[in-house]
């Protein structure tokens, strides 16, 4: 997937996450995800 | 928004309000439809987990903060939806917000931090072919290496004759709901 050429840098530290807050504590660490960038492919036939 | 100055020869601005894209996932799942995760269509990138936000990192090289200017690293979203038919085996179509370091491009963002906002299981096959127009799965099978894959019925017919079978299929709409209570997330209503 391409998305083009970069147009511009935005610096985003939002007045609050738009994340739910969890009700219960869940113990999963965080841990960083590397995505690479989506390469096209043809649809494959079922 | 404020441009506050300018880095590589782009704008830089800074904001308080994510960012919200339009993104497909893969999804995971147990045999029984429990334990679903979302995961990045390509590669075999970490899941996104429930109630927490990804964050990106480069594999590529770790000496830069992800999203770099000079490379394709970050979390991926796009400003239209007809760009993700391409993509590889989406099973869930959804609006992400964006926050942290978000590069902008000419199609599309890629962010340091998402979470998804909005989310609906598409049937692969039919949004290759057509987009929005016909997303709505009948069943979900589940593959192999807890592969959840979203299908009609015509599709799922085709699967089979094309030797995919598989080995158990899912009510749709209870793994429709039990993914967004995972995520504590709402319907994406597009059509």
């Amino acid at each position: 997937m391409d998305i083009g050429r970069p147009q511009r840098i935005i610096e985003i530290e939002p007045v609050s996450l738009p994340v739910p807050s969890p009700e219960l504590p869940m113990p999963m660490p965080e841990q960083p995800i590397h995505e690479p960038s989506p390469a096209p492919t043809e649809p494959a036939d079922p | 928004m404020n441009s506050t100055h300018v880095a590589h020869g782009i704008d830089v601005e800074a904001s308080a309000e994510p960012i919200v894209a339009w993104r497909t996932w893969a999804l995971t799942g147990r045999r029984d439809g429990t334990d679903l995760l979302l995961r990045p269509v390509a590669g075999r990138s970490r899941p996104w987990k429930p109630m927490q936000a990804a964050e990106a990192v480069c594999k590529h090289t770790r000496m830069h903060v992800s999203p770099n200017i000079g490379c394709t690293c970050g979390l991926h979203g796009t400003h239209a939806i007809d760009i993700l038919r391409r993509t590889r085996c989406p099973a869930v179509l959804g609006r992400v917000a964006l926050w942290g370091r978000v590069i902008e491009h000419d199609f599309g963002y890629r962010a340091q931090y998402a979470y998804p906002q909005l989310v609906t299981l598409v049937c692969q096959f039919c949004f290759w072919q057509w987009g929005t127009h016909g997303l709505s799965p009948n069943v979900v099978g589940w593959f192999p290496r807890d592969v959840l894959m979203p299908l009609c019925d015509a599709h799922l017919e085709l699967a089979r004759r094309y030797g995919m079978e598989p080995r158990k299929l899912l009510p749709t709409d209870e793994l429709d709901l039990r993914l967004r209570e995972t995520y504590a997330i709402d319907p994406l209503v597009y059509w």
